[in-house]
């Protein structure tokens, strides 16, 4: 038994470059040799999806990026799934930004889904009108007139000289919203100023830190389901039917998570023998 | 003084009271201010501050290479970034794209900036996290007193339940492990371990009596099974907190703007 507890206080004192190099080693394994564990979609999960299917085709919806490339693992396979549901449905996207960094994300996606799969038309399935400085006030700016905010799109286009843009005035024109947020301004932002004011319905995919603060306004109905980190994520390939980045990332996530799990269950053990012995001593 | 002191507070008094009564006035031409026009003020401000921080940025880092101040390696190296990026953005376009959509167009030495250098020096620093949440989740996950069990708990349960190896964990090994645990506690606190062994030993017979009469469901009885357990977690203990938090918050705001307004409030002009 006291070898066993020198054992466990042996572990309780290990030095953290191990624990790097376990993490190290427990993630970057599954991503080589994915095991392709179950993935179950969650009702919020399956609130998004549900919301964006019983759309009318050809609805004109917003897609907001605000995340950048720290946080791309987590948002982007969202962003990527969400784009290919709505090119699926035939809706016109609109494409704005709160993070400069979005307009980059918003790009490469569009280059994947848009262009790659689809063979959409630019201007007329899809625009991305790019970013803007201002945070909550390019929402309202949004909210109140798209085009006093808006005089070119990304490409130094004018607004009146894109064929999609043509009836689109102000935010209540969309049919639905949905933001891809890593934090401010983001979600929270386009339910304050945009969504709850105007009554458009709208969704969001945050990062799973976000999720506790963003849930409140899904359970109050403000929001139409979350997609939650990378399992929502996740979640969402697996509902759209496209296996994505995000579901082979969760292997890694899941080991990672039962590894972590297990170092705070050793690191409890040593601290109870420690804490016996020096009641002994 | 008046000037620097009179002036700017009564500025932020004027806009923040018709900005405030705005919502509470049926008047267009106060609507139409506080809808449009505040927000595109706000906006041509936004693109100033972008400039003044930039600058400011500058300053700070060139000052700090100038007189060789602990770290000022680093300070180059920003200082370098910021030259780089701004005959990127104003003066080197790379391809024959328009001012502007240089930024985001394929080719562009500023697109080529943003995939090579920054891109990956990004994802590399988030990517630390990992290892950091997992050492300090190592060393301060503590079960100290019930508070800490509480949380150490709940963390356990979104960890596990949040990913799909949550869902292959059978309701029936959660239940087994409580009888276990709670088999621990009952000797800590009787120190018998015949009271013990018949304590685990009864738990165990009724979970295994239990599963027999049910089919061993892997998602029954819910509440044992982790994916549920996350989900009730996140849907009200968490919604309560997160409420009461942000309750608080916009209370504070309406506080702090009301001394703005009132010119209780003078941080802004440094006092």
């Amino acid at each position: 038994m006291s070898k066993l507890e020198d054992i466990l206080l042996k572990i309780g004192s290990v030095d953290r470059r191990w624990i790097f190099i376990i993490i190290a080693i427990v993630v970057i394994i599954p991503l080589l040799v994915p095991i392709g564990m179950p993935i179950r979609a969650t009702d919020t999960s399956k609130a998004v999806y549900d919301a964006i299917e019983d759309l009318p085709k050809g609805s004109k919806f917003l897609l907001s990026l605000e995340y950048s490339p720290s946080t791309k693992p987590e948002n982007h396979p969202m962003a990527i799934s969400i784009l290919r549901h709505l090119f699926r449905n035939d809706h016109k996207v609109y494409i704005t930004c709160l993070w400069p960094d979005g307009q980059f994300m918003a790009q490469d996606a569009l280059s994947q889904v848009a262009e790659g799969e689809f063979n959409k038309v630019y201007g007329e399935d899809y625009v991305l009108l790019g970013y803007r400085p201002g945070a909550e006030a390019v929402v309202k700016g949004i909210v109140s007139n798209i085009r006093k905010l808006y005089s070119v799109d990304s490409k130094q286009t004018k607004i009146d000289e894109i064929p999609m843009m043509d009836g689109i005035t102000k935010f209540k024109d969309f049919a639905f919203l949905f933001s891809v947020s890593s934090g401010y301004p983001g979600t929270i932002e386009w339910v304050q100023y945009a969504a709850d004011p105007t009554g458009v319905p709208m969704s969001s995919g945050v990062t799973s830190i976000q999720v506790n603060e963003v849930m409140p306004y899904v359970q109050s109905g403000q929001m139409v389901g979350l997609l939650a980190g990378m399992p929502g994520a996740a979640e969402y390939e697996s509902l759209v039917g496209e296996k994505g980045s995000a579901t082979s990332g969760m292997d890694a996530q899941s080991i990672a998570h039962l590894v972590i799990v297990l170092f705070i269950v050793l690191g409890n053990a040593a601290y109870f023998i420690e804490r016996k012995r020096s009641r002994k001593y | 003084m008046l000037w620097k002191r009179q002036i700017p507070i009564l500025i932020v008094a004027v806009i923040g009271s018709i900005t405030l009564f705005g919502w509470f006035i049926n008047e267009p031409s106060i609507k139409v201010f506080v809808e449009d026009d505040a927000t595109q003020w706000y906006n041509i401000l936004a693109s100033f501050a972008a400039i003044l921080g930039a600058l400011n940025l500058i300053k700070i880092q060139v000052q700090k290479v100038l007189y060789q101040k602990p770290g000022w390696g680093y300070s180059s190296i920003a200082v370098f970034g910021f030259v780089f990026s701004i005959i990127a953005g104003f003066f080197i376009k790379g391809v024959d794209v328009e001012w502007g959509a240089h930024v985001s167009s394929e080719g562009t030495l500023f697109k080529w900036m943003f995939d090579y250098i920054f891109s990956p020096m990004s994802a590399t620093m988030f990517s630390l996290l990992a290892f950091f949440v997992a050492s300090a989740s190592y060393r301060a996950f503590r079960i100290r007193n019930f508070e800490a069990t509480l949380l150490l708990v709940s963390g356990i349960i979104i960890m596990i339940g949040r990913v799909p190896v949550g869902g292959v964990i059978s309701s029936w090994f959660v239940m087994y492990l409580i009888v276990l645990c709670a088999g621990i506690y009952v000797n800590s606190w009787k120190k018998d371990l015949k009271i013990t062994f018949v304590f685990v030993l009864v738990g165990i017979s009724l979970v295994t009596i239990g599963g027999v009469l049910m089919g061993w469901p892997i998602d029954q009885p819910g509440v044992f099974y982790l994916p549920s357990i996350q989900e009730w977690i996140y849907y009200y203990p968490n919604v309560a907190g997160a409420r009461a938090i942000m309750i608080g918050i916009g209370l504070g705001i309406f506080a702090t703007s009301i001394r703005y307004i009132l010119g209780i409030e003078r941080s802004y002009i440094g006092e």
